[in-house]
């Protein structure tokens, strides 16, 4: 399985590849920022993606758009510090299928992962 | 300004050592300030907008900064260099991003979180051109001491 880490924060993706080993997904690639998630999702095949909203040069959500728009079909997870309910909305009708908000505990990133594969069976 | 308005923020804070650091935290507390900034090593800096806006500090001497990030990423760290900046940066993110959604305005819009900012070093000012005043907050933790400033140039409700 291959995974996709978008944040603009090195130090979220250190822990983000970390949840995704103890989920068994160990070939993950990183993007900083929206515009550089959407090439990455053009020219690759990923099972997964976990993207943070506030980031430079382009937001998650509007990657998000733009990724569904292209037609790929993989697990979205939105993982970020926007918890209004709005905003959960908003993720879910650009495409994306889950959310979480940080700060989160460490064990429940690695079960939200997980139950989104499990899903995507 | 009330006192009460930062109090999302201190609920933040202690969200974030119940979660992410797990460990304990105890704040102090809540004082008025005019924009001179408490001596800090490392101050990280972010902008509330939308419906209000607001500026979000949290200082930290170095020591502290080093154990939090350290904690974070399950590793040790030595010495304040390009990971405790991002890892700051982070932190006063997951406070502000999620104290905003607590903060009642008169809009149902959603306030929006600017990119933060690192400031290393302790010899600066931090002033607001409103001259509104700032809330402030110290901590002591586990990692050791920091604290949290907010100002917010139109009030929340």
């Amino acid at each position: 399985m291959r995974a996709l880490v978008v944040d603009d924060s090195g130090v979220m993706r250190k822990i983000l590849i970390g949840a995704l080993g103890r989920a068994n997904i160990t070939e993950v690639d990183q993007a900083a920022d929206g515009k550089e998630a959407v090439e990455a999702v053009l020219m690759n095949d990923y099972d997964l993606v976990l993207m943070d909203w506030n980031m430079p040069n382009m937001l998650g959500i509007d990657a998000v758009r733009a990724i569904r728009a292209s037609g790929k079909t993989m697990p979205i997870i939105m993982v970020t510090t926007e918890a209004e309910k709005g905003r959960v909305i908003e993720a879910l009708k650009a495409g994306a299928n889950n959310y979480v908000i940080k700060p989160f505990e460490p064990g429940a990133i690695v079960a939200k992962i997980q139950e989104v594969l499990q899903r995507a069976k | 300004m009330r006192a009460e308005h930062i109090n999302p923020f201190i609920e933040s804070v202690y969200e974030l050592f119940r979660t992410m650091l797990q460990a304990k935290v105890e704040r102090g507390a809540i004082g008025v300030s005019s924009g001179n900034h408490a001596r800090r090593d490392i101050t990280a800096i972010i902008g509330i907008s939308g419906p209000t806006r607001g500026t979000v500090a949290i200082g930290f001497p170095a020591a502290t900064a080093v154990g939090m990030v350290g904690r974070i990423l399950g590793t040790t760290v030595h010495a304040v260099d390009e990971t405790i900046s991002d890892g700051v940066s982070e932190i006063v993110n997951m406070v502000a991003g999620s104290a905003k959604a607590k903060l009642k305005t008169a809009s149902e819009k959603p306030l929006d979180l600017g990119l933060p900012t690192v400031v290393l070093g302790e010899k600066y000012d931090v002033q607001y051109p409103s001259k509104a005043v700032w809330l402030e907050v110290p901590f002591t933790s586990d990692f050791g001491e920091f604290n949290l400033r907010v100002t917010f140039e139109t009030t929340p409700q």
